[in-house]
């Protein structure tokens, strides 16, 4: 069985952006809503400085369907998460259980107050008919239905950000590091830590 | 002879106190699996200023990296909200089911006061017209707070869809409304305080002597109020942006459990007050509503009010 991933390779990514905007642009994403950000540590520190591009990481366990209290979470066969925005109620607890802040959240409700989640689709988009106008409104371009990979990945220009099937990328984070050699370390970083059970 | 005195004028509180705490023992003891020590950590930090939630500068590049993209320590407030959150809408009927089943316990021991009315036109004016303006302004507010609020919680029954969606966002609109009500209850309540066993402010809302253990539902009232208050507005404004969310998340988690367990609680007042003043003794409606009671029914049921009106001068 399949399971689509996101891989952003610290690497590569040269904190552009160009992934943020070109998700927002495809999907049509209103301002104060973003499926994707980029994360900088240690700015400005000569080779210190690091960059993550991250979304909503379509997890094989996802937090957020555990907690959702309408239930409104769907995992497809190939792992990509979705869910339906005629049953969530904008209760927010998707954006308490995500551990990567995937869920979003527009003002676009009565006064002002917030109405119901948005989120990365792996631009797979939703429950509606696939392709249909009310599709696109709802989640935005569903790529994945034309054979296309997400927007983000597609444009990243130093391929840092790479999505799709998961052996398919563990390949080509395999074929990367040992291309790197001795100059990097083989293990991503942090594996010490994770080893050291921290 | 001093200390009976004391324990007969505090019994209420002091009973009330002993039950929330043996149930918040077995609560955070038993059936709880966040990281306490982290929290009251957090808290402190937060108190200071500092909501990020780091405790102690990262050791690793990942944990830097973590951090900085999804705020630290996730294990140790999530597990509750994921865990509880299906959980609790099959569970916490058992905790409305335990609070309605002492009023059941008090009324098959004490029974019901019925009050005999042989006058009907004896008729004295009890409440004035701002008081009945906030009664009954707190009476509708918290029933819809109740109902949109819990409509969150059980929402797997209601499926959702744009009704629960609407109630919900009528919740948080309604909970600032609230504020203003819970104000002048909390301001009463502090007056209460300090004049704490001799006079009593309540009666600017409710007339009356109202004995210690009386004040006691209002005082807890407001204390829980401040806590639904607090932790409700602070969720409606402190809304993370994508850049901001490791800032805010962790506190939001939290604020979020001191709401749901404020609300379960304040749940127990309330039902206490519904008990004492329509469960326990006949209640009259009516009067709520036009300010007037029949004399005989508060000679029988309420002869505090009664006195307290006759001291004011308006019987
Ligand atoms: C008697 C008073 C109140 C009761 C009984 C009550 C009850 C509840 C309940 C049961 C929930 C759902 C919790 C869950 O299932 O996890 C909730 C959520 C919430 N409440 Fe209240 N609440 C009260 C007052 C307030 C006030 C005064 C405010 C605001 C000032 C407020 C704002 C909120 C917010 C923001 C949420 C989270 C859901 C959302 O973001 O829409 N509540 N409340
Ligand atoms: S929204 Fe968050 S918890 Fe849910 S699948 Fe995406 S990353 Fe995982
Ligand atoms: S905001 Fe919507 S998707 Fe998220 S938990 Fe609430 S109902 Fe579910």
């Amino acid at each position: 069985m399949s399971r689509m991933k996101f891989y952003c390779d610290d690497y590569r990514c040269i904190d552009c952006n160009g992934c943020v905007v070109a998700c927002k642009e495809a999907h049509e994403i209103p301002v104060g809503v973003n499926r994707r950000r980029v994360i900088t540590i240690n700015e400005g520190i000569e080779g210190k400085q690091k960059s993550l591009s991250v979304a909503c990481m379509h997890c094989s366990d996802a937090p957020c369907q555990k907690v959702c209290p309408t239930d409104c979470f769907y995992i497809r066969t190939d792992g990509i998460v979705l869910h339906d925005k005629d049953k969530c109620i904008g209760c927010g607890y998707c954006l308490y259980a995500c551990p990567f802040g995937a869920p979003q959240f527009g003002h676009e409700g009565i006064f002002g107050v917030k109405g119901v989640m948005d989120k990365c689709t792996f631009c797979a988009g939703g429950p509606d008919e696939t392709l249909s106008e009310s599709e696109f409104e709802h989640y935005g371009q569903n790529r994945i239905a034309e054979g296309k990979i997400p927007m983000c990945a597609s444009m990243c220009s130093t391929k840092a950000l790479v999505a799709g099937d998961a052996a398919e990328v563990d390949k080509i984070y395999e074929y990367r590091t040992a291309k790197r050699g001795a100059n990097t370390s083989l293990k991503p970083y942090g594996w010490e830590a994770y080893n050291n059970g921290k | 002879m001093e200390s009976k005195t004391f324990w007969e004028c505090n019994k209420a509180y002091i009973l009330t106190a002993l039950g929330l705490g043996v149930v918040g023992f077995v609560f955070v003891g038993f059936l709880m699996i966040m990281d306490w020590g982290y929290l009251i950590q957090f808290t402190l930090h937060a108190m200071m200023g500092d909501t990020s939630g780091v405790m102690s500068a990262p050791t690793s590049e990942l944990e830097q990296m973590v951090n900085a993209a999804f705020g630290p320590a996730y294990n140790t407030v999530a597990p509750e909200i994921i865990r509880a959150s299906n959980e609790r809408q099959e569970y916490i009927w058992y905790v409305f089911f335990a609070e309605i089943m002492i009023f059941v316990f008090l009324y098959v021991k004490n029974g019901r006061i019925t009050p005999t009315i042989t006058r009907p036109d004896d008729m004295v004016q009890v409440l004035t017209p701002f008081q009945r303006t906030v009664i009954w302004l707190n009476i509708g507010m918290i029933m819809m707070l109740v109902v949109t609020g819990f409509n969150i919680t059980w929402s797997l029954r209601s499926e959702g869809g744009d009704i629960p969606r609407l109630l919900r966002e009528f919740h948080e609109l309604t909970g600032l409304a609230w504020i203003s009500i819970w104000l002048i209850f909390t301001v009463i309540a502090a007056k209460d305080l300090k004049g704490w066993r001799k006079n009593t402010t309540f009666r600017h809302i409710l007339p009356g002597s109202f004995k210690p253990s009386k004040r006691g539902i209002w005082f807890f009232y407001a204390a829980m109020g401040a806590g639904l208050c607090f932790s409700g507005a602070m969720i409606i404004t402190l809304h993370p942006s994508s850049l901001t969310h490791a800032d805010v998340i962790q506190f939001r988690r939290v604020l979020l459990y001191l709401h749901f367990g404020a609300s379960v609680l304040i749940m127990f007042f309330i039902l206490d007050f519904v008990y004492a003043s329509a469960v326990s003794v006949k209640g009259y409606l009516k009067g709520l509503w036009s300010g007037e009671y029949p004399r005989e029914y508060l000679e029988q049921v309420a002869p505090d009010v009664l006195e307290d009106l006759k001291k004011a001068g308006r019987v």
